[in-house]
């Protein structure tokens, strides 16, 4: 085998995946062609392109950072690739009051306005993609509370104290001195007398953040995966 | 036999190595180092997964950052470490040609070290950027990539003015790693910081960088030590030379195809996990070719085999190669995929990968290299047998534990009808048992470090015999046992 | 005898000559022995064996080629950047080993509960009580709010101007058809036509909604505002469709009839 034998070969090998794999998907996905509703077909119209706001993106970089991602994801894959759809809450609500079944696969207009979707490595913990969906369902308005109280300590959160490995986040929090009234902000925890424990800035993107999780929506036609029913009309 | 072509071999080979000898130290004694620090924060990460509260009032050591630290100085710190100072050695030995840069290759490894090191620290302080083994904020990757450069571009051309006549098979190997790391580790890092507005493409590079680390990395300097290792320690030709070159091929031509496959189920275009998936489980045929071709070669003198400290971490090197072969194939099986692509069965399969398979070549190499470059001896049989052991026996506790422990952790969550709380406890047996076995590791790579800072000491033995795993008063090969002084002058 | 040439090793410094220039062989080789004996004991590396190469290997090569076909099976059209699923993709029944949903309701429940959350959009001119606050038309006790379903339909969907049944007129009454669907028009029909104090007793099905906003589209002035004279005219009639028996059970959400027994 000659060098330069060898160097075609490998620049070929090489260079043909790396464009048609890595490059090429890379670009192509940065351009995300909006899907329309089709009238009549389609209970609502117009263009299907959800946003997020700057609020958001802050939240995700609060959880970059902090490596959430080691331990949760943040997809639901369609039913060939995995069982996430029938688990109730992860890729919406079995039984919604308004809409009945809400679950979907997860479509990429959900990572819409990130840098990174993080889809996540293991799922030591649950998938989070509808997780703002799933706490409003069981918390309603109480629903943030709930969260800054999960992520001061997980032992404290009796819906996973029993079994929860997730990580104390204490250090997102501040503790302060009670002046005058406690605050509105201040966590329903255990803390020495005169003080409180408030959210810190970091800890208010991720909630906003994690509760902005919802990716239940109605999807056109052309992305919807749903058996046909006899009978639904949308 | 004193002939005049053996010692022009000698004296030819001495003077390489001696030209590369701080650079190669270097790298072989930070790498350790960063390898103390990468199973130190291993275990902290992983007593983390069953016991939250240890050590959970500091922010620096939360889950998350320090498993992404653990992860970055094994692969950045040691295992890039080792594969730089094994391929400069290698490529200097096969092209015949001495090192005229070592000063250069030493500086940029400092450099190397010490984005690294600001980069971890990034991690822990909460600066990472949230990308699997791509966790150092974005200062780093560009030092990093162009002290790489510095440091290989006299391996290159000293493959280009290498002696004519036979290539080694080690040296395309070799080759194949220096150009493909520049350019995946560049494009990947360059696509992802450079380009935003493509979550769902950055999410892509990364998977698919992670691959090429192990596949294009890891896999061919791996093998190539190998290929050298064996047949030099035994005197024995490799078992058949067609098998390398079709080996190497296959592995060039599919290993830059995988990666995608643990996006499986995402929504990026759909052939793109399954094209991943294919790969992955091809892996398995280039990883069977040189394990089996230099296993049957090893089998030729399993008793030197089992003597040289070399030549067992080396041949047990390539027999996780074949295990890492086989879970390529097992874990990239669709059925199989769908229940273990988010447990800790990846974990265990990078471990493996890494640790299994190029950590106990790299071993294999350091112990032949470090005394040709010290010019003394290993110091203690106990030391490299306890080394050897422990390291086996922590492998198999955290690579197989955690494949195994994935797939029951995946069945766990793929029943849909029990509440979560069963997934997650199905996880912590095995997350023990991997604390335990990091904890061996680091007991292991104790005795290691000890032996080569004293080796890095010049306090080796002077001896002209090698450090053997036999009892001494057993049949010695190498006849009977002198004694020899470096220090004294070589000339009257 | 010959003396090894130095030229090619510049790292070498001559005055402390690393290694032996004897003369002498046997001398200089067994300084190098002392000197180098790891470096000298070494042997030459070999790669060119020919032993014959087990067949086992390629049977073995073969199984994997298989298996990695079974992954490359799910891969669908190669190279089609458009495609993020599988090709046919339909989702599996999501609620098999699970229980089924809520419980069935009664027809003309189930209808007026959805039909509520539809009218909150008409709230805003015909009030909370439907009586429009004298502004607007009132809905209770309306002649086309109880009348045929044809003429209530098409006010819906395409609004209304000039005079209503009583012959007043209150202005123009905007369209609320796009984006309705046929289970909205059905629902808020059913429930103004049994609520505000009227008990007109039947429901207004999904079927005969769907027909309703047919008839809607194939109007000669499809999209404008309906006058009385057009109603009279055209639409003095019920929507097309089989009854539904308000006490038959349906499923609260998408109110398809449920049969009994489930």
């Amino acid at each position: 085998m000659s060098f330069r034998n060898f160097a075609i070969g490998l620049t070929v090998s090489f260079g043909l995946a790396w464009f048609s794999v890595v490059v090429l998907p890379f670009f192509k996905l940065r351009e995300l062609s909006p899907v329309s509703f089709e009238e009549g077909v389609d209970p609502k119209s117009g263009i299907y392109f959800p946003k997020t706001t700057g609020r958001v993106v802050d939240g995700a970089r609060v959880y970059a950072e902090n490596g959430c991602y080691q331990c949760h994801t943040q997809v639901a894959r369609p039913t060939y690739a995995g069982n996430d759809l029938k688990r109730d809450g992860f890729a919406g609500l079995k039984a919604d009051p308004d809409r009945g079944d809400t679950r979907r696969e997860s479509n990429p207009f959900d990572y819409v306005g990130l840098d990174f979707a993080q889809i996540g490595v293991t799922r030591n913990g649950p998938d989070l993609i509808n997780l703002g969906r799933r706490l409003r369902a069981t918390y309603g308005d109480e629903a943030d509370e709930h969260l800054y109280r999960h992520l001061y300590d997980p032992r404290l959160d009796p819906a996973v104290a029993s079994w929860s490995n997730c990580p104390s986040m204490k250090f997102l929090f501040e503790k302060k001195e009670i002046q005058g009234q406690v605050s509105d902000a201040a966590l329903d925890v255990a803390v020495e007398d005169g003080f409180q424990i408030v959210p810190g800035p970091a800890a208010k993107a991720l909630v906003s953040y994690l509760l902005s999780l919802q990716h239940d929506d109605v999807v056109p036609s052309s992305m919807n995966y749903a058996p046909v029913v006899p009978g639904n009309d949308g | 036999m004193a002939t005049l072509e053996n010692d022009q071999d000698t004296i030819l080979r001495a003077s390489i190595d001696r030209s590369l000898r701080h650079p190669v130290m270097f790298f072989f004694t930070s790498g350790a180092a960063w390898l103390a620090v990468a199973i130190l924060l291993g275990i902290i990460s992983s007593a983390k997964v069953h016991s939250p509260g240890f050590l959970d009032s500091c922010p620096w050591m939360t889950y998350g950052r320090v498993t992404a630290a653990h992860q970055t100085a094994l692969v950045y710190g040691w295992g890039c470490q080792a594969a730089f100072g094994m391929a400069i050695w290698l490529m200097a030995r096969l092209s015949r040609q001495t090192c005229r840069n070592a000063g250069v290759i030493l500086t940029a490894g400092h450099v190397w070290n010490l984005a690294l090191s600001l980069g971890v620290i990034g991690i822990l302080a909460g600066a990472g950027t949230g990308m699997p083994w791509m966790e150092m904020p974005s200062f780093a990757w560009m030092p990093m990539l162009l002290s790489y450069i510095a440091i290989v571009v006299g391996s290159m051309v000293q493959f280009k003015v290498r002696p004519e006549g036979h290539t080694y098979i080690s040296q395309w190997y070799l080759m194949a790693a220096l150009i493909w790391f520049p350019w995946f580790f560049g494009s990947a890092h360059l696509l992802v910081h450079g380009f935003s507005g493509s979550p769902l493409g950055a999410a892509g590079v990364n998977a698919w960088f992670r691959s090429a680390m192990l596949l294009m990395l890891f896999a061919p300097v791996g093998i190539a030590m190998a290929y050298y290792l064996v047949p030099k320690v035994l005197g024995r030709p490799v078992y058949n030379y067609s098998l390398s070159l079709i080996g190497f091929w296959s592995l060039a031509i599919i290993a830059p195809w995988a990666g995608m496959q643990k996006l499986t189920g995402v929504p990026i275009p759909n052939f793109l996990p399954y094209l991943g998936a294919f790969a992955a489980i091809l892996f398995a045929v280039p990883a069977a070719m040189a394990g089996i071709n230099l296993l049957k070669t090893a089998t030729t003198d399993l008793a030197t085999v089992n003597e040289s400290p070399t030549l067992r971490f080396t041949v047990w090197g390539l027999i996780f190669l074949l295990i890492f072969g086989l879970a390529s194939v097992l874990l990239n099986l669709p059925s199989v995929m769908r229940i273990t692509q988010f447990t800790i069965s990846g974990y265990g399969y990078d471990v493996l990968g890494v640790y299994g398979f190029f950590s106990f070549i790299a071993f294999g190499a350091i112990y032949f290299i470090v005394p040709r470059i010290t010019r003394r001896e290993w110091l203690s049989r106990r030391l490299i047998k306890s080394h050897f052991f422990l390291s086996l026996y922590a492998v198999f506790g955290i690579a197989l534990v955690a494949i195994f422990g994935g797939l029951m952790q995946g069945v766990g969550q793929e029943t849909f009808t029990s509440a979560w709380e069963d997934a997650a406890d199905r996880v912590v047996p095995y997350a023990v048992m991997t604390t335990v076995s990091w904890c061996f590791l680091l007991v292991s790579n104790f005795f290691f470090f000890v032996h080569l800072t004293l080796m890095w000491l010049r306090l080796g033995r002077r001896s002209s015999h090698p450090t053997l795993l036999v009892e001494p008063h057993h049949h010695d090969p190498h006849g009977p046992e002198g004694d020899i002084d470096n220090a004294g002058p070589a000339v009257h | 005898m010959v003396e090894p040439d130095f030229s090619a090793y510049p790292m070498q410094d001559p005055h402390k000559p690393d290694l032996d220039d004897s003369l002498n062989v046997t001398e200089s080789h067994d300084r190098l022995v002392r000197e180098a004996a790891a470096v000298a004991r070494e042997k030459r590396v070999n790669d060119g064996g020919r032993e014959p190469v087990s067949l086992w290997l390629f049977a073995a090569s073969a199984v994997i080629l298989i298996a990695a076909g079974l992954a490359l099976g799910k891969a669908g059209n190669f190279f089609d950047y458009d495609e993020y699923v599988q090709p046919g993709y339909m989702r599996d029944n999501l609620n098999e080993g699970g229980d089924e949903g809520p419980p069935p309701v009664d027809a003309l429940k189930g209808y007026m509960a959805k039909g509520e959350k539809v009218y909150g959009k008409c709230i805003g001119c015909h009030g909370p009580d439907g009586k429009g606050g004298g502004a607007y038309p009132s809905l209770a006790g309306s002649q086309w709010v109880l009348g045929e379903t044809d003429r209530l339909a098409m006010i819906i969907l395409n609004g209304l101007q000039g005079p209503t049944s009583t012959g007043k007129t209150y202005g123009v009454m905007p369209a609320q058809g796009i984006g309705m669907s046929p289970t909205d028009l059905a629902s808020v029909m059913t429930y103004i036509r049994n609520a505000f104090g009227n008990t007109k007793g039947d429901v207004v099905t999904v079927a005969m909604a769907t027909e309703g906003i047919k008839i809607s589209e194939g109007r000669a002035k499809a999209g404008q505002p309906l006058t009385k004279e057009e109603l009279d005219a055209d639409h003095a009639k019920d929507l097309p469709g089989d009854p539904l028996d308000p006490a038959a059970k349906v499923d609260p959400v998408t109110l398809n009839p449920v049969e009994e027994g489930k």
